[in-house]
């Protein structure tokens, strides 16, 4: 028997696992999932007649579920796998840096290569992927993939409120995979996955572009092709729970703490700025939301709904720069987008083609112009005094135990600081590939999908009813009108009633066969 | 006997019930309604988007009372829940065939 000279503390990490990176990581992508199920679940279900609800939340679930298979059986590599289609990105590493700007260049640099990531090596291993350049990962790819997983559930989930009230649930489960695989993960690779805009030097925080922007677009797009909810249904459109509808929404903002905080994928100096970036642009949408809505709407009320919209165009605007901004840039960025937001979602509303496109829950507004904006601002906004990744030798006063001397700290140099407009620059042409390129690939997929399903709208006769017609169910059902089918059965025995009138029957003298009254 | 029915604000309820109570009227029965006449109804503001709503909150308030109490208890109603504005409601009388107590069977004049 050997006995221990030395207490050797066995730690079952490897050298490359930090693991308060990896618990960050996790506990952000838990945040963002809640962002989807229950928050915006819970709110979307909450702005839409009661009618409509459980289509709401049906969708919801089902879209999520959706995306988690397809996510790890092909498509988290599609959008940071190591191996694009080509070459331009092998292991993990860009191989064409600034080398021809060809078509070639483009599409070499376009889409990873499919893959499952569901073996144990694929889930334990070491993330690999040309997402971040500067400094490999300290967790495994199943913290990645699930981090990156969470934020490709939620894209279809926000434009679901463009196409709710009309769209068939069967054209509703054929379009997220679809879509999620074509547009999804395509803009992923490229702005993230060390794709060609990447490469490019075009930044998206944490999914502004890719996430919100794409969403509100494709959104649009759908809702213009299926055409608009009965008319009965948009002359009452009143939300049908506010109280619940601030529950999803709390949830949202707060849970957006790890859709930001958790993008540096380092729970460093950086990922904190971004939470209080967040929440700054954030609180300033609110207000301004609220503020414009007393002065100048035509009620001159304060609304709590408005400040809800107000809220989402915070957080969608800070999302491409909430790690490189500063406070202040975060404070201009929330206000700006907010009042373009309140004026677009007031007037622009009225006017073709968005007068003539039902979105219904206004995504294009607080999701497309929010996103828009908020990617073009970083090129504004953005100080270099914000670096998301200090490294190499000493830097003002501190030290970072880097093993590369070439690894330069990350920022963003904004128009305002450098007089450049280098980045904005960039912005823009990221922003033109992915609006263009979630419009066509979208409208192309709903007119595939309405072939395939005759219609990826419901009839006006099933529209009338809604969810009953749907799904067989109600948000808000009475119990003293639904009577089980088999009641009888369940009983076990005759019934009350007509134990109580053989009773009457007998004790009035009156004969009774009592043979055809045996349950069966 | 006779059934009153009254629609009525519903901020004064508790002034009717007690006015009845008062009167010795046993029961009522009470049912949350929305009504209007003359009085105009409000705007709602969801999401920028305004909506009317013509009716406006009521109760409806429903007793059975013997022939002989009738005009005691309509007035009654009618001092207890008037405010003197427009929206103050209506009342209206209607002859019951008969009336039954559910616990005991009894009939007419005895069920109430």
């Amino acid at each position: 028997m050997l006995e221990a000279a030395v207490h050797i503390v066995q730690i079952p990490y490897p050298s490359w696992l930090n693991s308060g990176d990896n618990t960050w990581q996790l506990v952000a992508a838990t945040f963002v999932g809640l962002m989807s199920l229950p928050a915006l679940a819970v709110l979307y279900a909450s702005l839409v007649q009661k009618k409509w609800a459980v289509n709401v939340l049906a969708m919801m679930f089902a879209g999520f579920s959706i995306v988690m298979v397809c996510w790890f059986l092909y498509e988290y590599k599609m959008g940071f796998g190591a191996n694009s289609w080509g070459g331009g990105v092998k292991d993990g590493v860009q191989t064409q840096f600034g080398t021809g700007k060809g078509l070639s260049y483009f599409f070499h640099n376009f889409w990873g290569k499919p893959g499952p990531i569901t073996s144990p090596a694929g889930l334990q291993n070491q993330a690999v992927s040309a997402a971040n350049t500067a400094i490999p990962f300290h967790f495994p790819t199943a913290t990645l993939a699930y981090f990156q997983f969470v934020f490709a559930a939620i894209t279809p989930l926000l434009f679901m409120g463009s196409v709710l009230g009309r769209i068939k649930f069967s054209a509703w489960c054929l379009l997220v995979p679809l879509w999620s695989t074509f547009v999804y993960s395509i803009n992923a690779f490229l702005l993230w996955g060390g794709g060609y805009f990447a490469q490019e030097g075009a930044l998206d925080y944490s999914g502004g572009y890719v996430i919100h922007m794409s969403a509100g677009v494709s959104g649009f797009v759908a809702a213009w092709l299926l055409g608009p909810r009965l008319l009965r249904d948009r002359q009452h459109a009143i939300p049908n729970n506010l109280v619940m509808a601030s529950v999803g929404a709390g949830i949202l903002w707060l849970g957006w703490n790890g859709f930001n905080g958790g993008d540096p994928y380092y729970a460093g100096a950086d990922a904190a700025a971004a939470v209080v970036n967040t929440n700054l642009a954030t609180a300033t949408g609110v207000i301004v939301w609220i503020a414009m809505d007393a002065w100048l709407s035509k009620e001159k009320k304060p609304t709590f709904l408005g400040g809800v919209n107000g809220m989402i165009c915070g957080l969608v605007a800070i999302t491409p720069s909430a790690g490189w901004v500063n406070g202040q840039g975060a404070i201009y960025v929330g206000a700006i987008a907010t009042v373009v937001v309140w004026v677009a979602w007031n007037f622009l509303a009225k006017v073709k083609p968005f007068s003539k496109v039902d979105d219904a829950l206004g995504v294009i507004y607080t999701h497309g112009i929010a996103g828009l904006l908020g990617g073009l601002m970083l090129g504004v906004f953005g100080d270099p005094g914000m670096i998301q990744y200090p490294c190499g030798p000493a830097i003002a006063n501190m030290t970072y135990p880097s093993q590369s001397t070439a690894c330069a700290p990350f920022s963003v140099s904004g128009w305002i600081y450098t007089g450049s407009a280098h980045q904005l620059w960039e912005q823009f042409r990221a922003a033109v590939w992915v609006i263009l390129w979630s419009a066509l690939v979208t409208f192309i997929l709903m007119k595939l999908i309405g072939l395939v399903l005759r219609g990826a709208r419901y009839s006006d006769e099933v529209l009338e009813v809604g969810d009953l017609a749907i799904h067989g169910e109600e948000a808000f059902p009475t119990e003293t009108l639904g009577e089980r089918v088999g009641a009888f059965a369940m009983a076990g025995e005759a019934s009350a009633a007509r134990q109580k009138a053989e009773a009457t029957a007998s004790s009035s003298g009156a004969a009774v066969s009592s043979s055809e009254e045996e349950p069966s | 006997m006779k059934l009153i029915v009254a629609v009525l604000k519903p901020f004064k309820l508790d002034e009717v019930k007690e006015a009845l109570k008062a009167l010795g009227v046993h029961g009522m029965t009470l049912t949350e309604a929305q009504g209007f006449g003359r009085q105009r109804g409000h705007t709602e503001v969801y999401r920028g988007a305004e909506y009317e709503v013509e009716f406006v909150p009521k109760i409806r308030l429903e007793v059975v009372v013997d022939d002989g109490q009738v005009d005691d208890v309509a007035n009654a109603i009618v001092d207890a829940a008037g405010t003197g504005k427009i929206g103050d409601g209506k009342v209206w009388i209607l002859p019951v065939d008969e009336l039954i107590r559910v616990r005991t069977g009894e009939r007419g004049a005895e069920a109430l």
